[in-house]
């Protein structure tokens, strides 16, 4: 029964999953322990003495041993507690609830406007193999993917922003405040991120769409006199859905990652900032914590796309 | 072969001027000290962020640098760290999935497993973590992107190595006794070249743009070495007083990025006669 | 006591006038934001600044980062205050004597109230100052090291009894140590604290989203009309100094501190804004490890010294706003020395000199540690031009503040010099101390200056009047230039943005601002 095969699948992939979660967390603490100097010197602040320093250390159990640090980080994360920030005291599961809607807005919105453009300019190029409209659509897709996204962000905020007013150039609003502010917050972040997006889902979608329509049984339509919109409709995109779904999923996860630099162009209070701003002061819970988040987000992504696959066509398992 | 490249050329006009593009590049970098007409630490308080003129072709950075020059050498450096990303990137990946990919069985699971970690968390905190841990600066800094690629050359390997590993004439070279490295060596490594120079030219592209990150965060290359992604940086900076600084660095990376991406896009299609254009 | 000499109004280099001078000028010149108005301002409206760090905590006691105090101050009052331009000490919320030099007397002022409804009593002063003396988690034992015992010897009179004089400790009550914290608060939140504090200041605490936003709001009784004009205080936190302008330059804050003077143009092309620059502590300097080879050798740091072209300085990092530092104290400050000025003029021949008589004729090579931030990149590239045209070659080793300071200052070692700032404290003591005794911390070299040093230092502590202090303070600057401990370069001058509708911000010499006597039309 396809239902109970889907729970396999499931829990076959969470299985899975936790070798994972330990793996890349605990890597992840291994380097940072690799590296030099430790959160102690900066609590100590100004008038830091020697032993003040020491104190610090025996404070927070930044003296005791690796993998007892470690050990203990896992355990309490299992029970769902990830634990406060050595630097602010703020609970990480608090920096992280906040920061995460911002950089998902962002994410969600770039990934919509690559599909919203992406899509078309494939079926576009599609239409008409090697003619001048698929050249120019691979064309801007390679400029796309080739594009520095922070550049891009630059070019924006001196475009848009800073000349015209007509979008902030700094921060973000949460969607609490209300949808309009945050999107408006929020678009040049994700226009930003979005061309990369576009340029890879165009390329996908054109190359998938190309080798489904010259395949025999949609040559068989063709020579019934289906007209290629109809085909291209019905039976290249539904198709090509497959393909769409990973390109979907692999944006999404690269997004995720991509968001950081951007980020920092715009100073949003996001998952990357916080995670560069933890690493760099080595504020060792909070890079756990959002390790440990990041790698369940893309987990449960690739188990949703696996689990959609199966539905949208049954012949894969 | 020599013949097979330059029909190749002469066919797909994208790949030969991005090649001759390269080239180019290569050559401007190789002959910096030369060709730049100041050296990059001089500076000029006196004419900051000039305009370009003839004395500065590209006009003057925040300290009165030229920046013409600061883009000779920072295209050398930025050259140079790709290679640098790449090269580490072959140097652990290759192995890695070779030995995954003919091995199979638990050696496979486990090392699969791996790649996986490495691949689901943020790259950038990896790169930050290396380079934390051995120190910030160019080299390092790439070290780190480097093995941030690995997974991804790993698993590109792997897959092909899978695909060798069933077929007859390296069941063949296994009765007759030949040993694992040389089995890897003779048969399934020449098998995977082919994939691998195509996904070489395109994270040639990423080491690029994965330097212009780092150093725009301030973690790759040391001042006052200029590369593209740190003028950038500056140039972020100064983007009310002076942002046409953001151009030359800018354009360039878009261009090279480019250019290897075409290139590779080329490379694929030639070499797979079987994928449809 | 007798006050210090008027050297408020000697002439600053950099602008060629004196600071009375320059307010009036802004004045003049059409800058009339900030001027206050007559009489006492009308309250309300909510400021919002650009705030350029985190809090490290917003306790007084446990945090530790310099960029702290401009949010402390908003909820938490001083046992002791300053004057704004020489930082010469005053009473706060308690008038202070010293009866004799073991004996500090604090008669604190009536009907002060914390946050929470507790009165401000000597009881609530004796549980802080014990706090800060003994408490795990207190960063400023150091700073209260020579106290031995506080007595309540009154409701509103508190004792404090010291092991040995320190006549430095009323500016020290002016600092994290005197701002005082309501006990119940304390001992109900425990740890909390930190994050939900309960002070006797203007405002009181809102909230704070860790790295975003601090929000303080009025509070319900403050002791004092004349302070406090502005509803609510918001801080928003970008720690990109460019970025923190814009938001003012777009109206989406009304205040940004710490604007790197490079980007003044900026200000100036804004017309909506207004700008407000005063001398700070904030010393640029060049901290040297004593005992690393090299930097051992006298000739070699006096080599630095004369290498340094600090005008030049000035005018390629900080725009012209800011004031060569000859010594680690500026030109307003009450312990200022103006004859230590003309000892290490520009003069790389002489540099070149002393360097081939230490033996290093065809120059040196030095490491020096800095951070990433591109402010810091652009000093360390001005810095190390400069050097290199006396055969100084500076080799930078970037990276994050805590991992730099720490592998200057910990146990590594690792480099001959930093490039970095000293914040300045409210009495130079405090300053010469943590820099200059045998195991300071910030003494990278853990280097014995000598028996001179240690009898000034402890002197510096115990000489009680004014004119008495400043006399040991130029003997003290006096040695440390002499033997070159240090390499100054210039001083930061506050450069502060605002929107026209904030008006009455004075800037103060510590350089970190407060807010009392804001008013927003």
């Amino acid at each position: 029964m396809a239902a109970s095969h889907r729970l396999r699948v499931i829990r076959r992939r969470l299985l899975q999953a936790v070798p994972v979660l330990v793996l890349a967390t605990f890597v992840v603490f291994g380097l940072l322990k690799l590296m030099p100097g430790d959160i102690a010197i900066t609590l100590a602040g100004e008038n830091a003495t020697e032993q003040r320093i020491a104190e610090i250390r025996a404070l927070y159990g930044l003296d005791r041993p690796f993998l007892v640090q470690y050990g203990s980080w896992l355990a309490n994360a299992v029970q769902g507690d990830l634990s406060k920030s050595l630097a602010t005291g703020e609970k990480v599961a608090t920096s992280i609830a906040r920061a995460f809607p911002n950089t998902l807005l962002i994410v969600v919105l770039a990934m919509s406007v690559a599909l919203a453009i992406g899509v078309p300019l494939g079926m576009l190029a599609a239409s008409r193999p090697d003619g001048a409209r698929d050249r120019i659509v691979t064309s801007v897709a390679s400029l796309g993917i080739a594009v520095p996204n922070f550049w891009l962000a630059m070019l924006l905020v001196a475009w848009l922003a800073l000349g015209t007013g007509w979008f902030p150039a700094t921060g973000a609003k949460p969607l609490a405040e209300g949808l309009g502010p945050a999107l408006h917050h929020a678009i040049l972040p994700a226009l930003a991120l979005a061309a990369g997006g576009v340029a890879e889902v165009s390329r996908q979608l054109r190359s998938s769409l190309v080798e489904i329509l010259s395949s025999p049984p949609v040559r068989t339509l063709r020579a019934k006199g289906l007209s290629p919109a109809a085909i291209l409709w019905k039976h290249g995109l539904k198709n090509a859905g497959v393909n769409l779904l990973t390109v979907t999923t692999l944006l999404f996860n690269r997004l995720l990652a991509a968001t950081v630099v951007v980020e920092a162009v715009f100073a949003i209070p996001g998952m990357g900032n916080l995670i560069v701003n933890a690493a760099l002061t080595r504020d060792l819970p909070v890079v756990q914590g959002v390790v440990f988040v990041m790698v369940l987000v893309v987990i449960t992504i690739n188990l949703t796309a696996d689990l959609l696959y199966t539905v949208l066509d049954p012949r894969i398992k | 072969m020599v013949n097979r490249f330059f029909a190749f050329l002469r066919r797909d006009l994208r790949a030969a001027v991005s090649l001759a593009f390269l080239l180019a590049l290569c050559v401007l970098a190789l002959c910096a000290p030369l060709i730049a007409p100041y050296p990059v630490t001089a500076q000029d308080v006196d004419n900051t962020l000039a305009a370009p003129s003839a004395a500065h072709l590209l006009g003057t950075d925040d300290l009165g640098r030229d920046v013409f020059s600061r883009m000779v050498h920072g295209g050398a450096a930025t050259l140079y760290a790709s290679s640098l990303a790449v090269g580490i990137g072959l140097l652990l990946g290759l192995p890695v999935g070779l030995l995954a990919g003919y091995s199979g069985g638990w050696l496979d699971d486990g090392i699969s497993r791996f790649i996986d970690a490495l691949l689901s968390f943020p790259s950038i905190v990896l790169a930050i973590a290396v380079t934390g841990a051995l120190g910030i600066g160019l080299t390092n800094g790439m070290i780190a992107v480097g093995i941030v690629f690995s997974p991804q050359i790993a698993r590109l390997v792997r897959a092909r190595a899978l695909v060798v590993r069933q077929e007859l004439y390296v069941d063949a070279a296994r009765c007759f006794g030949a040993s694992t490295a040389r089995i890897l060596w003779r048969h399934v490594l020449p098998n995977t070249v082919q994939p691998v120079i195509v996904q070489v030219t395109l994270l040639l592209a990423a080491a690029l743009l994965a330097e212009a990150s780092l150093s725009f965060l301030g973690l790759g290359i040391q001042p006052p070495q200029p590369s593209w992604g740190s003028m950038l940086a500056r140039a972020y900076q100064n983007m009310e007083l002076a942002p046409e600084q953001m151009y030359a660095p800018g354009l360039a990376i878009l261009l090279t990025a480019l250019a290897f991406n075409t290139l590779g896009e080329s490379l694929r299609v030639a070499l797979d006669p079987t994928t449809k254009r | 006591m007798s006050d210090a000499t008027d050297l408020h109004d000697a002439p600053l280099p950099a602008v060629g006038l004196s600071r009375r001078h320059l307010m009036a000028l802004a004045g003049a010149m059409g800058l009339p934001g900030l001027a206050s108005a007559q009489g006492t301002p009308a309250k309300g409206g909510v400021l919002k600044v650009s705030a350029s760090a985190n809090p490290s905590s917003l306790d007084p006691a446990t945090g530790g980062a310099g960029s702290d105090h401009t949010f402390l101050w908003t909820m938490f009052d001083t046992l002791v205050e300053w004057d704004y331009e020489t930082l010469k000490a005053k009473p706060g919320m308690a008038a202070f004597n010293f009866p004799d030099p073991r004996t500090l007397v604090l008669d604190i002022k009536p009907g002060i109230t914390f946050h929470d409804g507790t009165p401000m009593d000597a009881a609530a002063v004796k549980f802080n100052l014990d706090r800060g003396r003994t408490d795990q988690r207190s960063n400023i034992k150091a700073d209260l090291q020579n106290v031995a015992e506080v007595v309540v010897t009154g409701p509103l009179q508190a004792t404090i009894k010291l092991a040995r004089p320190d006549t430095a400790l009323p500016a020290i009550l002016s600092d994290r140590a005197g701002m005082m914290v309501s006990p119940k608060a304390v001992q109900a939140l425990g740890q909390e604290h930190d994050r939900k504090p309960v002070g006797a200041g203007p405002w009181k605490f809102v909230s704070w989203s860790a790295n975003e936003k601090v929000v303080v709001t009025r509070a319900d009784k403050y002791w004092r009309a004349d302070r406090g004009f502005v509803d609510g205080i918001e801080f928003s936190i970008i720690p990109e100094l460019a970025t923190g302008l814009r938001a003012v330059v777009a109206g989406q804050n009304d205040f940004a501190y710490n604007v790197p003077p490079r980007l003044m143009p900026l200000i100036d092309k804004a017309k909506n804004l207004t700008k407000v620059t005063g001398p700070t502590l904030y010393c640029l300097q060049l901290y040297f490890n004593t005992a690393k080879k090299g930097l051992d050798n006298l000739k070699v740091r006096q080599a630095i010294n004369f290498a340094l072209d600090r005008p030049g300085f000035v005018k390629a990092s900080l725009a012209g706003v800011g004031e060569p530092a000859y010594m680690q104290l500026p030109k307003t400050h009450w312990a200022y020395d103006p004859t230590l000025v003309g000892l290490y003029p520009h003069n790389i021949e002489k540099a070149k000199a002393l360097l081939a008589e230490a033996g290093y004729k065809d120059g040196i090579e030095l490491t020096v540690g800095s951070y990433t931030d591109q402010d810091s990149v652009r000093r360390s590239e001005i810095v190390g031009e400069q050097l290199r045209k006396a055969g100084i070659r500076l080799k930078f080793i970037t990276g994050t503040i805590p991992e730099i300071s720490g592998q200057m200052f910990g146990n590594e070692k690792k480099f001959d010099m930093l490039l970095s700032a000293w914040t300045g404290r409210p009495d130079p003591s405090m300053t010469y101390s943590l820099m200059y005794s045998k195991d300071a911390y910030f003494n990278a070299g853990r280097t014995d200056h000598g028996a001179k040093m240690a009898e000034l230092l402890a002197e510096s502590r115990v000489a009680e009047r004014i004119e008495g202090r400043k006399l040991i303070f130029w003997q003290l600057q006096r040695l440390i230039m002499e033997q070159a401990l240090v390499a100054p370069l210039a001083f930061q001058y506050e450069l502060v943005a605002a929107g026209q509708q904030v008006k009455g911000y004075k800037p103060n010499l510590l350089g970190k601002p407060k807010y009392e006597f804001i008013s927003k039309a």
